[in-house]
């Protein structure tokens, strides 16, 4: 199993990766999921219902408990990042995923698998990454100023230190993008090499623990992606004083 | 640049995958997230209004309770006056048919004593009358046994003439 996600086909110069299908099978399946939410909505909720909405409002009293009032703008992204990296971690779970082969223009007569964890390539953690980082960004200018948010990075009190200090928050700032997306992608592909190896080994029971294992480890990181996030933007959506 | 290729970076995918998100964050915010928000809150604000109900239903028992002891007071109070009254007005019309009763026997007993004394005085005039007509009668007998008829007509003479002087009235009363 490669690092890089095998290419399937190609249209119009866009690269098909297996790990694009997943991602439009997450997507699928969370449309299909708020679909199904939005049919049964109602102030008596329903089971479907009663789940979702113990997610919703543990998400948003753990981000009011974060940000305030700041969590009514926070809230949609922290949850949007958790359920489209718990939906695409937790796919890749299922039977079909690495083992449906797709005999392409590859040349190789095994093929390569059709499906990937979505989270496995890197194109798609860094775009997370991106997102976040880019959302926090904005969210500081937007609800605390432009000069509040600068003078995060760029502080002439107690010249030098805080300048220096500025300097290795503005690094900070490079180094989430790369701890965002390599964990996320680090664990996830780690997790899916070693399930593939206990498949390969004996496929019959072993890789139940690891799948098990596996399933943990989806919410966890998906949780832990979530929360930096949360984490992120009440931070900097609080005006600093200097 | 070698590195991007090892871990499969590729512009255009990454880009998608960006665009895919925020396609997906949008969906859910305006499919998802407002609506719960909004069904959220509208549950929110019926349990409080259920809870301000229940509690202003527990303020108006109270208060019903207060009010009902308070009519209740007030009920008796009438009632107190209106009984107070009404002993005072059966006093006042006990009082004054006695004194209607009173007056009106002494009514009758007067018109009785007044009826009595004419009744007496008409007696006493028809007594003497009948005396009067006894005597002439005795006397007429008497004197058609005893006299002559010129002491008849010398008798009845001096009576004619004291009844004409009224003093036979007087000597028979």
């Amino acid at each position: 199993m490669s690092i890089a996600p095998d290419v399937l086909f190609t249209i119009a110069g866009f690269p098909v990766t297996s790990t694009v299908i997943a991602t439009l099978i997450t997507d699928a399946v969370i449309i299909s999921l708020v679909l199904a939410i939005r049919k049964f909505m109602s102030v008596n909720p329903g089971k479907i219902q009663n789940a979702f909405e113990a997610v919703y409002d543990y998400f948003y009293d753990m981000t009011a408990g974060n940000a305030g009032e700041r969590a009514s703008y926070i809230h949609p992204w922290v949850l949007s990042i958790f359920l489209f990296i718990a939906i695409s971690n937790l796919l890749a779970l299922f039977p079909g995923f690495e083992t449906i082969r797709f005999l392409g223009s590859s040349g190789d007569h095994h093929g390569v698998p059709l499906l990937r964890g979505a989270t496995s390539d890197l194109n798609l953690t860094l775009a997370l990454a991106v997102i976040s980082v880019t959302v926090t960004h904005y969210f500081s200018i937007k609800y605390t100023g432009i000069k509040s948010y600068l003078g995060r990075f760029i502080s002439f009190a107690m010249f030098p230190i805080m300048l220096f200090v500025g300097a290795l928050e503005l690094m900070n700032e490079i180094t989430k993008l790369i701890s965002f997306s390599f964990r996320l992608f680090g664990n996830i592909y780690s997790g899916e090499i070693v399930v593939g190896e206990m498949y390969s080994m004996f496929s019959i029971g072993l890789p139940v623990p690891f799948i098990m294992l596996e399933v943990l480890i989806a919410v966890i990181q998906a949780m832990v992606f979530a929360m930096l996030t949360m984490a992120f933007m009440s931070m900097f959506t609080e005006k600093i004083s200097h | 640049m070698e590195i991007f290729s090892i871990f499969g970076l590729e512009g255009k995918v990454f880009i998608a995958q960006l665009i895919n998100f925020l396609i997906v964050v949008f969906i859910l915010k305006i499919i998802l997230y407002k609506p719960m928000q909004k069904m959220l809150n509208e549950r929110k604000n019926k349990i409080e209004q259920g809870l301000r109900d229940a509690e202003n239903a527990k303020i108006a028992l109270e208060n019903a309770g207060e009010e009902r002891k308070k009519i209740l007071t007030a009920a008796k109070d009438d009632a107190d006056v209106l009984t107070a009254s009404a002993k005072a007005s059966l006093e006042e019309t006990k009082n004054k048919m006695t004194q209607d009763a009173k007056n009106r026997s002494e009514q009758i007993l007067e018109d009785a004593k007044q009826k009595a004394a004419m009744e007496f005085e008409n007696m006493n005039r028809q007594v003497g009358k009948m005396s009067v007509d006894i005597s002439g009668k005795v006397i007429s007998h008497v004197f058609s046994t005893l006299f002559t008829d010129e002491e008849k007509n010398k008798v009845l003479a001096r009576a004619l003439e004291k009844i004409e002087k009224g003093g036979y009235e007087k000597s028979a009363n």
